[in-house]
């Protein structure tokens, strides 16, 4: 026997309180797990590039910007590609399966973006092959159970076609797998040529520039010059890293991160409340115990370190159950939901569980260490 | 007991004063208690209830600080320790055996012994295989695994003195150590702390009301309103 087997018998003294307490640390690091995946998968920004710099529209990244910057922004020093793209965001059948096009022209975006999307020669051909057709991300494509070769239509929100109609067909021409688990591939790429033609307004317009640094030239210094180049012009550009751009697209709905962030919070400081509260309780039910183990010669550290054990204990075991049940939920359903279970996520999550086990059993074990013999004898 | 163990003064309590409170009344316990007690001494303190028989033994183990005095037992002065020290203290040098046995519940036999062993700098190993010795000492071999609830008073009596004694402590206190058993585990129980009195050199202090019990130690000593008023010396 040892101090943390002794913690573990306290903890099982009453097995149906604490298998009720490790259930409740499930939850919560469940909750965590699958919130720190999503943030962290590709509805998230972690498989961004802080290297690819985005110039859009200052006045918001919903206003166009003519196409004719691609020639200033291509001549400047420092940029070693540039690609265009306008996205246009629709759903499939019904209103709340949404989905977004990046309408670009296949060989620049190959060149600026290729190895992260996953484009190989023969998606780029695929692509070229004929105006209407789209390259799909695999996230995207095992959502909506699509198929090389089939024939979808999106309805955008927004961008109208020359006809008035909404409906924009297309022909998958293949799927693109993305560099890493990272990387977002819950969009399709179209050509830019075949929307830019059929749109009813914003022709030679594009919603944003992609533009890939040379060698060595600093990303926030060349966005800073490109902003510059257009600081007086009609339309002024604001530019950003990739990451920087995801982030502040995902914020145009929701600052999802915050949300993700208060739900979670909220969870925690219920588990914390649910577990001190019983702690305290489970603790001074024990308090003549203690007076019998400081008899006996443990000292007031050792009391301290024998409750945070048993807290540790239930957290440990609680959380692990609840990063185990989140990285299944993230392998089952990642691709669909977004969800990427990193060691990043794994790092932090075992840190709080960690650090709200200290927390938690910190005032029971105070109480405890500071209870004096006597008067824990009167405690019987 | 053998002479030798006798020579040297182990306990002494010298002009301990000791009292508590009553609202703003101060109600002395001790007024300049003195006692010698040699080691490998086997003494039992009798005296009625509120005599101060529990609080003088809260002071030797360490439990409660005399208001004044001192206590020095073997090379220690516990009236001037600090509570760690006094830990470290218990740890090392004192076993206890309580009226109600105190064993921890969830713990069987074995580990209830162990407690006190968990904080010497011994292995697992090392502390199982003591618990065992021990525990076959006080008769319980083969019990190591039972839990205190399916023992009878007598058993869980035995393992609170081999859970007393686990550690190899110089002084042994018991504060009751018959008060729950019957006639026949009562005896058992203060044979065997005779046992460890006369073959291991244990110097053991009783506090008991029970004058057969008593019989048991090498000398009684009465207190009654804070003093001891009698002594008898074993024949």
């Amino acid at each position: 026997m040892n101090l943390l087997h002794l913690a573990r018998r306290n903890a099982w003294r009453k097995p149906l309180r604490t298998l009720l307490l490790i259930f409740c640390v499930t939850v919560a690091f469940l909750i965590y797990g699958l919130t720190a995946s999503f943030l962290n998968g590709a509805q998230g920004s972690a498989g961004a590039s802080d290297d690819l710099l985005g110039v859009m529209n200052a006045a918001g990244r919903t206003q166009p910007l003519p196409m004719a910057y691609m020639t200033r922004i291509a001549s400047e020093p420092g940029v070693a590609s540039v690609a265009y793209m306008t996205r246009l965001r629709g759903y499939v059948n019904v209103e709340k399966n949404v989905v977004a096009i990046s309408a670009v022209e296949p060989g620049l975006i190959a060149k600026v973006n290729g190895k992260e999307l996953g484009l190989t020669q023969e998606l780029v051909s695929a692509l070229g092959q004929a105006r209407d057709r789209v390259l799909v991300g695999r996230a995207l494509a095992e959502a909506q159970g699509w198929s090389v070769g089939q024939r979808i239509t999106v309805t955008a929100f927004q961008t109208a076609r020359k006809d008035g109609s909404r409906d924009w067909r297309f022909e998958v021409a293949g799927i693109f797998e993305g560099e890493s688990a990272n990387t977002d591939t819950y969009f399709m790429l179209a050509s830019y040529d075949f929307i830019n033609a059929a749109r009813a307004r914003g022709e030679d317009t594009v919603d944003a520039f992609v533009v890939q640094p040379a060698d060595r030239v600093s990303p926030g210094v060349l966005a800073a010059r490109i902003d510059a180049l257009f600081a007086n012009s009609p339309t002024p550009t604001r530019t950003q890293s990739e990451k920087q751009f995801l982030e502040a697209f995902l914020r145009q709905y929701a600052d999802v991160g915050l949300i993700i962030n208060l739900v979670v919070s909220a969870a925690f400081v219920t588990l914390l409340m649910i577990v001190i509260n019983t702690m305290v309780f489970a603790v001074r039910e024990r308090t003549f115990e203690i007076g019998v183990l400081k008899t006996l010669g443990f000292s007031r550290g050792r009391i301290l370190t024998l409750v945070l054990g048993e807290t540790l204990f239930i957290f440990a075991v609680g959380g692990t159950l609840g990063l185990i049940l989140a990285k299944m939920a993230a392998v089952l359903a990642g691709p669909a939901l977004g969800l990427v279970f990193s060691m990043a996520v794994l790092a932090k999550a075992v840190l709080f569980i960690v650090v709200l086990g200290l927390i938690t059993g910190l005032m029971p074990a105070i109480n405890a260490m500071r209870t004096p013999i006597t008067t824990a004898f009167k405690a019987r | 007991m053998t002479d030798r163990h006798a020579e040297a003064r182990y306990i002494i309590l010298k002009d301990v004063q000791k009292g508590y409170r009553i609202g703003s009344e101060a109600v002395p316990i001790f007024v300049n208690l003195n006692l010698e007690i040699p080691r490998g001494d086997f003494v039992a303190i009798m005296g009625p209830s509120g005599s101060g028989k529990s609080t003088l033994l809260n002071m030797l183990a360490g439990v409660e600080s005399p208001d004044a005095g001192e206590i020095n037992i073997g090379n220690a002065r516990l009236d001037r320790m600090g509570e760690t020290a006094r830990s470290a203290w218990r740890a090392h040098h004192m076993g206890i055996v309580f009226q109600f046995y105190n064993l921890l519940p969830m713990l069987n036999a074995a580990e209830n012994v162990e407690l006190p062993l968990l904080l010497k700098p011994i292995s697992a190993r090392e502390r199982r295989i003591r618990a065992g010795k021990v525990l076959d000492l006080v008769g319980l071999a083969g019990r190591e695994k039972q839990y205190p609830a399916l023992m009878s008073g007598g058993q869980q009596q035995r393992v609170g003195i081999a859970r007393a004694i686990a550690a190899d402590p110089d002084l042994l206190l018991c504060d009751e150590p018959t008060g729950d058993l019957d006639r026949k585990s009562a005896d058992d129980v203060l044979d065997m702390l005779r046992l460890l009195n006369q073959e291991l050199g244990k110097t053991i202090v009783m506090v008991t009301h029970d004058p057969q019990a008593a019989l048991h130690a090498r000398r009684t000593l009465h207190l009654d309103k804070g003093r001891f008023i009698e002594e008898k010396r074993d024949a």
